[in-house]
């Protein structure tokens, strides 16, 4: 019985080693076959690639171009800035700031320091420029026209100012490079003393303190 | 500041029977009634030249007139005064004297010593309605001081007749415009002695006096920021003060000198601050949304009045010193700034618009008794007290560009206080310097 179960399992050890043994030498024998495919792929990816290779080329060439172009617009911008500053030296105050005509003026209701909505424009360009020139700092002065008294109107002015600064943060300029100062009603640009000179005294004025 | 001494003697008493003086005039009166008074040419004793007498002569009657509490009689045909006893002339005699219109008689006489440096002023006050002798009083000093002098015997003059000194030894300060610079100018109260502070062509605004009377204050944009500065006298030894980043303005002394009211920036609005009289350690007074403009102690330095538009518009409101007990003084009008508080506490005088103009007025720091003060054509501004309460020193566009203008404090006398060139704004008053 003992020898009959010890033949049973040689067989069986026998036949699962046949088994395990048979797909070896199916593969072997597929091989070449297998090869010829994976040259195609091989081909054909290679050929990919090269497609590929030739169109990064071209997106690279095109977007270099792009850049330069872009470069060629902000070294034009740039160079535009740089001559729309005016250096300014005042007498009776230390250092020297800049003005720029790009950098345009708003104005205000008499006795109101919020910002009208066609004044809003005008910041809006102010904003987009400040955003092509980051290490521009600005400081913005709040002015006010004659009428009313002198340590009051320095209110109104620091109120308009920082209400200026306040539009810019919104659209996007760090109040870090934002500094105010109020003149009230001291430094008027128009010398006069009707309605058309006060219209343009009521304004916040930009000065460029380091570019 | 003054390094010289003027000597005053009083000759005579008030006679006897005249227990206490007499108060001639109440100038605390709604409406004043102004005092006759003759005023006698003086006379230059000895090798005095005569033209040093006329000099004493007009100045004391520039400066009784410009106290807008006397009318003077015109003396020219008047027969000369003759001596009586102790150098006092003898009015009773006198029936053109007595019958001039005169009140009172104020004489003197002027005598400089022989080295032609030191001067003494004698001068005597009568009352010509009952022939009495009210004062005598004599000063010496250096001729130098001459105006000082003759404006020590107007204050005591004012001091006899209506119980409280006079004015005439203090100053103004206040900005003169200059192309487009604003610079600190002082004057004595009555014009003279026109100086320049400040000569930097930046912006030079709001002076006011340290409590001391030996410096003014000021906020300047000379560093691009407004700083508040103090400088001397004699323009000298300028000193930057407070310059936090932002306003630093419109300081206020407490009464005691140990703190300071100001306007100072703070999250993009003027608020009210208070510093220690070094310019350290600032505290904020005021907690609303809206500006924040002008602290003026009251005298008791209990309070501070102040402007805010927390309500819209800019209107006077009162705080403790603290910051607490806020409460709004003015409600007419919708632009009322500037206020100062008067030195005996009563009053505040502050800029009201009117109908598109600045004016003038006063109300009882209880908020009672609203009173315009100026009604002239042009804008009229930043009132700010004398020392006395009696007067009200303001800038006015009435005769064109803005000049410093000086009335009693119940609007009567408005007259210009000086002929600078250039815009004059922002007056402020000293203590009396002498």
């Amino acid at each position: 019985m003992a020898r009959k179960i010890f033949l049973l399992m040689l067989l069986s050890f026998c036949v699962g080693f046949l088994m395990t043994g048979c797909p070896k030498k199916t593969v072997v024998k597929q091989e070449p076959s297998v090869t010829k495919e994976e040259a195609a792929r091989r081909e054909e990816a290679a050929r990919r690639e090269e497609e590929a290779r030739r169109r990064e080329e071209e997106a690279r060439k095109k977007e270099a171009a792009i850049r330069e172009e872009a470069a060629r617009r902000e070294e034009a911008a740039r160079r535009e800035f740089e001559k729309s500053l005016v250096a300014k030296k005042e007498p009776g105050v230390e250092g020297i700031v800049f003005e720029s005509s790009l950098l345009k003026d708003i104005h205000f209701d008499f006795d109101k320091y919020d910002i009208r909505p066609g004044d809003a424009e005008i910041l809006k360009e102010n904003a987009s420029l400040l955003k092509k020139f980051p290490n521009v700092k600005i400081q913005i002065e709040g002015h006010c026209d004659e009428r009313g008294t002198n340590e009051y109107n320095l209110a109104l002015g620091e109120r308009r100012a920082n209400s200026t600064k306040n539009y810019l943060i919104s659209l996007g300029i760090s109040s870090d490079r934002m500094s105010t100062i109020s003149y009230g009603e001291e430094k008027p640009l128009d010398p006069g003393h009707d309605e058309e000179a006060w219209a343009k005294n009521r304004r916040a004025h930009f000065i460029i303190t380091s570019k | 500041m003054m390094r010289y001494r003027i000597f005053s003697l009083l000759i005579f008493l008030i006679f006897p029977g005249l227990a206490e003086a007499r108060i001639y005039l109440d100038i605390n009166a709604p409406t004043l009634v102004q005092i006759p008074i003759t005023l006698a040419k003086w006379k230059a004793i000895e090798k005095t030249p005569p033209s040093l007498s006329e000099r004493v002569y007009e100045i004391l009657t520039s400066d009784l007139t410009l106290s807008g509490f006397f009318k003077v009689i015109d003396v020219s045909k008047l027969p000369p005064l003759l001596k009586d006893r102790e150098g006092i002339p003898n009015t009773s005699s006198l029936p053109e004297w007595e019958s001039s219109g005169g009140e009172i008689l104020l004489s003197g006489e002027a005598f400089l010593e022989s080295d032609g440096l030191r001067l003494r002023l004698k001068f005597h006050l009568f009352d010509l309605i009952e022939q009495k002798h009210l004062v005598g009083k004599q000063y010496e000093g250096p001729i130098s001081t001459l105006r000082t002098m003759v404006h020590r015997i107007a204050d005591e003059t004012i001091y006899q007749l209506t119980g409280e000194n006079g004015v005439h030894n203090t100053k103004l300060a206040f900005t003169v415009t200059q192309g487009s610079a604003k610079e600190i100018f002082i004057a004595d109260f009555d014009g003279a002695n026109l100086k320049q502070l400040t000569n930097n062509q930046s912006i030079n605004i709001s002076p006011v006096w340290s409590p001391e009377g030996r410096r003014i204050a000021f906020t300047s944009y000379l560093r691009r920021n407004p700083d508040l500065y103090l400088i001397d006298l004699d323009g000298k030894n300028l000193q930057k003060f407070s310059s936090f980043p932002g306003l630093n303005a419109s300081p206020s002394w407490s009464p005691d000198g140990k703190k300071i009211a100001l306007m100072m920036g703070m999250e993009g609005k003027s608020e009210i601050f208070i510093v220690d009289a070094n310019g350290k350690n600032p505290r904020k007074l005021t907690k609303s949304h809206g500006n924040e403009a002008s602290p003026t102690w009251s005298p008791d330095g209990q309070w501070i009045a102040f402007v805010s538009d927390r309500s819209g518009s800019p209107q006077i409101y009162i705080m403790a010193q603290d910051g607490s007990n806020v409460r709004r003084l003015t409600f007419e009008g919708n632009y009322n700034t500037n206020p100062s508080w008067s030195p005996k506490g009563d009053q505040i005088a502050f800029c009201g618009r009117v109908e598109g103009s600045y004016q003038i007025f006063t109300i009882g720091s209880d908020g009672s008794g609203l009173r315009r003060l100026t009604s002239n054509s042009g804008n009229n501004e930043s009132p700010c007290w004398s020392p006395d309460g009696r007067y009200i020193a303001f800038s006015s566009t009435r005769t064109g560009s803005p000049k410093i203008f000086i009335m009693n404090a119940n609007g009567f006398n408005q007259r210009s206080l000086t002929s600078s060139k250039g815009g004059e704004k922002s007056p402020a008053w000293s203590k009396r310097l002498d």
